[in-house]
């Protein structure tokens, strides 16, 4: 294979005593929307200024297109990155925003005018070309400095929460267009986000970070069904987690015994373990049938009453607590304006669940 | 009725304030000369102070004082208020940021002595600024201006967003570039309102000004001081006045361009 269009390698990144990012090694393809998932505190956006230029790693090299970046400074990058401030200009006009660094290029006036014209239209904001930034909602705003990013055509665009200051609406809708921008142009997007959701629906592919490491990178559907530790199960989505210990463990299955789940869980594949190992067991709490009886046979069955049900629109999530005191969300998808089978707090229920939904955890 | 207090105190506090300046503007168009007795409007001491060469001179003097004081005020206050604001921290940093605006506390007399001694010290090492006159009045009026000019220019420099110099940076902008382009014009306000202050605080001193000054390059308000140690004239007066209405159009000036950018923030 080609040599990766940026490749972090051994980044470290120190202020005082404190690592913001430690020991980061990371590829990434050309054409690639890659999203940065972590929590503030996790060096996501510190690791982004890396990739900018405006923080030098204290340790370690950062290349992008078969250079070394790592002592180049920001303006001598072909790099460009939308703030989470959107940064705009305040005393230039949209138009001005968007020709700025055109100008520092020297292109000719001309062609300045023409591609100042193909990003307005890109991003749809041709009749406010004349507005000044403080005349703009935060919608146009995050618009004129996307527009202003992808002005130079970068090999390399650095998103710094492009839509955390949108309403949800807005940034759903945007999300898709942004999306449909990336591939159109086929330039590298880095995103730092500190929302999963966001994450998942962006990204080509994720990197979770969590104090200043890279904890895993992966599709946004391999992080979420298949989360290599606790953290990333727990902070990506929503899970139960059972503690247990590994009962036995074959070529073909495991029973992983848990009395906080009060069975033994049934895993119908090997898990890589020893006997009396402890491990967690992650259950998404879509991936649990609840009822009073259930209909079909599972290979687990937990029983419990349940103790709160949180209405939200298109989902319900019924909060079972089982004999062991644990607490288990299990979510249903409301399909009937009038669900037949009405579980109310306080009814005994049973949660099924097969071993392939669960994911066992050894960290 | 609360209500009522507060506007009475409110008033009163103004009266305390103006009356005494709204006096002196009616006693200058007082044709008697005696100061206290009025005998009916007239413009004619404006009319004498304008036959007058010396206050001419002096107010010549002045408005040029001030002026290149301010601007060299500002210059330098921005200078300072950027490696203030924009450097992290470095060696020495509270200490420049104490040496620079120690002369906002320092008595004017102190600073008028120690200027004076400088500069008759820098003419006997280096036969500059040549005995005292025009420049020497501009470098200390400039002295205690840049001390006003750092507070205001730094105020703004810290509420100044840096990732937009950041983006200007990132756009392919050299950092010298970036100032000129993004961090300037962000501090402009604050830039003219430095400026403002600065030959507002020159055309007012006179203790300094006293001491470094020449016979041949006196300013104005020291000739008002001079004047009114022969007896309040009623040519002071309007002379007074003036200085009233130049500085009241400078503030205004300031107030207006301030005013108009924030209601452009709240379209």
């Amino acid at each position: 294979m080609s040599n990766p269009f940026i490749r972090i390698d051994g980044v470290t990144r120190t202020f005082g005593e404190v690592y913001a990012v430690d020991d980061v090694s990371l590829d990434i393809q050309q054409g690639e929307l890659f999203c940065l998932l972590g929590g503030s505190g996790s060096g996501k956006s510190t690791l982004l200024r890396m990739l900018a230029g405006f923080e030098r790693p204290t340790t370690g090299r950062i290349i992008i297109d078969g250079r070394d970046m790592t002592d180049v400074p920001p303006h001598a990058r072909d790099v460009n990155m939308m703030f989470q401030s959107y940064a705009l200009f305040p005393h230039m006009s949209v138009e001005r925003n968007i020709a700025y660094g055109l100008h520092r290029m020297g292109m000719p006036r001309a062609q300045i005018a023409t591609r100042v014209t193909e990003m307005l239209s890109l991003v749809q904001m041709e009749k406010l070309a004349r507005r000044k930034p403080d005349q703009l909602s935060g919608g146009q705003r995050q618009r004129v400095a996307l527009a202003r990013a992808l002005a130079r055509r970068p090999k390399l665009l650095l998103l710094d929460e492009p839509l955390g200051a949108l309403d949800r609406k807005l940034r759903e809708e945007t999300q898709l267009e942004l999306k449909k921008i990336q591939s159109s142009l086929g330039i590298t997007f880095i995103v730092v986000t500190h929302d999963q959701e966001e994450a998942m629906t962006l990204g080509d592919r994720l990197g979770v970070m969590n104090e200043g490491r890279i904890v895993q990178v992966g599709a946004p559907h391999e992080v979420y069904e298949f989360p290599q530790s606790r953290f990333v199960a727990d902070f990506i989505g929503t899970v139960n987690l059972f503690d247990g210990t590994i009962a036995e463990d074959r070529d073909t299955d495991a029973v992983i015994a848990s009395p906080e789940a009060g069975i033994d869980i049934r895993i119908p594949h090997a898990v890589a373990g020893t006997a009396g190992q402890p491990v967690a067991v992650a259950l998404r709490p879509e991936k649990i049938v609840i009822s009073r009886t259930l209909p079909d046979p599972y290979d687990n069955v937990l029983t419990g009453q349940v103790t709160d049900i949180v209405y939200s629109g298109n989902l319900s999530v019924f909060h079972v607590t089982l004999a062991s005191g644990k607490r288990v969300r299990v979510s249903r998808t409301n399909r009937l304006r009038a669900e037949s089978e009405g579980i109310g707090a306080g009814d005994a229920v049973q949660l099924g669940f097969t071993g392939h939904s669960a994911v066992v955890l050894a960290s | 009725m609360s209500r009522t207090v507060l506007r009475l105190v409110v008033i009163a506090g103004f009266v305390f304030l103006y009356a005494p300046i709204v006096s002196l503007v009616i006693y200058s168009f007082n044709e008697s000369r005696l100061v206290t007795v009025w005998s009916g409007f007239s413009t004619k001491w404006y009319g004498e102070l304008l036959r007058d060469p010396q206050i001419l001179g002096a107010a010549w003097i002045s408005l040029k004082v001030a002026f290149l004081a301010a601007c060299l005020a500002t210059v330098l206050g921005t200078l300072a208020a950027t490696a203030l604001v924009r450097h992290g921290r470095f060696r020495g940093q509270t200490l420049l940021g104490g040496l620079v605006t120690a002369p906002l506390v320092m008595p004017e007399v102190i600073i008028g002595l120690s200027l004076l001694l400088l500069f008759v010290a820098l003419d006997n090492a280096l036969g500059w600024p040549g005995g005292r006159g025009l420049s020497t009045i501009v470098i200390a009026h400039a002295t205690f201006g840049t001390a006003f000019a750092v507070v205001v220019i730094q105020a703004r420099m810290v509420a100044l967003d840096r990732s937009v110099e950041e983006a200007a940076q990132d756009l392919g902008a050299r950092p010298l570039r970036v100032f000129f382009d993004v961090t300037l014009p962000g501090l402009a306000p604050a830039l003219v309102a430095a400026w403002l202050l600065a030959f507002t605080l020159s055309l007012d001193d006179v203790v300094i000004a006293s001491f470094v000054a020449s016979p041949g390059s006196t300013t104005l308000p020291m000739v008002i001081f001079s004047k009114v140690r022969l007896g309040v004239s009623p040519e002071v007066n309007a002379l007074a006045t003036l200085v009233i209405a130049t500085v009241s159009i400078l503030a205004l000036i300031a107030a207006w361009l301030s005013a108009r950018r924030r209601g452009a923030v709240s379209v």
